[in-house]
């Protein structure tokens, strides 16, 4: 028997494609596919909303609450102006179906949301730095829009999305996540659209209301103004457009259809 | 500061900050990799005809003088990058490509050092020679997903005395 020295060969084992090739063509495949996902699912929600009418909804939902909401006391008087501003309002909208309900979140956050069902929900946070019944109108004037797009249903459709992807990703490695983070700037692309649609509608049932559209977007302009009392801004302006662009656009839209923005404004103090 | 500033930020956070954290890795972790395997190859040229087997015995008629367990152990950490990719790979399946250098480095190294090691001891040949994995480096608390390869490479050392 003879030893026969070799040298150790250097191919065999290791892949000679590039790694970049690899990462390129990773990265372009599961996008590709994440849009496709994306695109399927946008799809299913319209879908659900074609199938599932206002009436069907309201049957659903008409008295659901979130399960980790904190209610105020019922006989708080925030709520009883809410209640009158949401009637008022929805005067204005005599074709719609719902029959709105209002509540109050506890919490220090900064926000109002719309549910199934014709129920919104604004948190005690936003109701201690609304300063006038008109800004207050405005951002449940901005609500009421959101059912009449029935971007609530989108909404849900948008979490539900979300949490399928997130949930697709987290049994894969950390590197993924970057996939779930565009889809969910995608997604909030759309949501800014939609924001934008419900500030119109708001706008218009206020000057129905009052006649003017003055203090509208007083709110934004706080905000703008860079208010350090805003604690959850970074969280907020995720999902709205930056107040900036909403302020431009409001005073654009105000113009073209020469509704007044100044007029009476009825202070609120609680 | 203005809301603007701070969606920015957010925006560098979310993208800016992972986008340049793998291409650091990439290019530091390209630079090592290809460092060391430069470092493998002139070392496997110098101990070029040095035999390494894994006979588990040697033919009767060879007398062996002395005898030793050699050991050479490597712990080859990956980098950001090909946990990324891995991570991507994860997600459709296939050879996980950019693992492969890490274990080919980790299996060279090892049976390396076994050889070095004999060698400067002024043994003939290493006989028996295997080859272990185990799995102490873990990327997460959990212990789910692999941050490095471990390999351990020993075998017999031996002199043959001539005859």
């Amino acid at each position: 028997m003879k030893f026969i020295p070799r040298n150790a060969r250097d191919d065999v084992n290791v892949s000679r494609e590039h790694p970049l090739v690899e990462a390129g063509t990773l990265v372009v495949g599961i996008g590709l596919i994440f849009v496709a996902v994306l695109i399927f699912l946008i799809f299913l929600v319209e879908a659900v909303l074609y199938f599932v009418p206002e009436e069907k909804e309201i049957e659903m939902f008409g008295s659901w609450l979130p399960g980790d909401l904190v209610t105020v006391a019922h006989d708080d008087p925030r709520l009883e102006t809410l209640e009158q501003v949401v009637f008022r309002l929805s005067r204005h909208w005599p074709e719609s179906k719902y029959t709105f309900r209002i509540e109050i979140d506890d919490s220090p956050q900064l926000n109002a949301l719309a549910f199934p069902g014709g129920l919104i929900i604004v948190t005690a946070g936003l109701l201690d730095e609304v300063e006038s019944e008109n800004e207050l109108a405005f951002i449940i004037g901005h609500e009421i829009g959101h059912f009449k797009n029935r971007d609530h249903i989108r909404g849900l459709g948008r979490g539900v999305v979300l949490g399928i992807l997130f949930t697709a990703i987290s049994s894969s490695d950390g590197g993924a996540t970057l996939g779930a983070s565009i889809a969910d700037l995608t997604l909030r692309g759309f949501s800014r659209r939609q924001e934008s649609a419900a500030d119109q509608f708001g706008l218009e049932l206020i000057h129905q209301e009052y006649g003017h559209v003055a203090d509208a977007w007083r709110f934004f302009e706080r905000i703008e103004e860079g208010d350090e009392s805003f604690i959850d801004l970074v969280s907020y302006l995720s999902t709205h457009p930056p107040p900036k662009n909403r302020i431009e656009d409001l005073i654009e839209s105000a113009g073209k259809n020469g509704w007044s923005v100044t007029g009476d404004v009825s202070r609120l103090d609680w | 500061m203005e809301p603007g500033t701070i969606q920015n930020f957010n925006l560098f956070l979310n993208f800016g900050m992972p986008i340049l954290l793998i291409a650091f890795a990439y290019f530091i972790g390209n630079y090592l990799e290809n460092r060391h395997f430069n470092n493998i190859r002139k070392r496997e040229k110098e101990l070029h005809g040095y035999p390494i087997t894994t006979f588990e015995s040697l033919p009767a008629s060879w007398q062996v003088g002395k005898a030793s367990l050699i050991t050479g152990n490597v712990v080859v950490s990956l980098d950001y990058f090909k946990r990324i990719i891995a991570g991507l790979r994860g997600l459709i399946g296939g050879r996980v490509k950019t693992y492969e250098p890490l274990l080919d480095r980790a299996r060279r190294e090892a049976v390396l050092r076994v050889a070095e090691q004999a060698k400067k001891a002024g043994y003939d040949a290493v006989i028996n020679v295997r080859l272990e994995t185990s799995r102490l480096a873990n990327s997460r608390g959990d212990g789910k997903g692999t941050a490095g390869v471990e390999m351990l490479a020993f075998g017999t050392a031996v002199t043959l005395d001539k005859h």
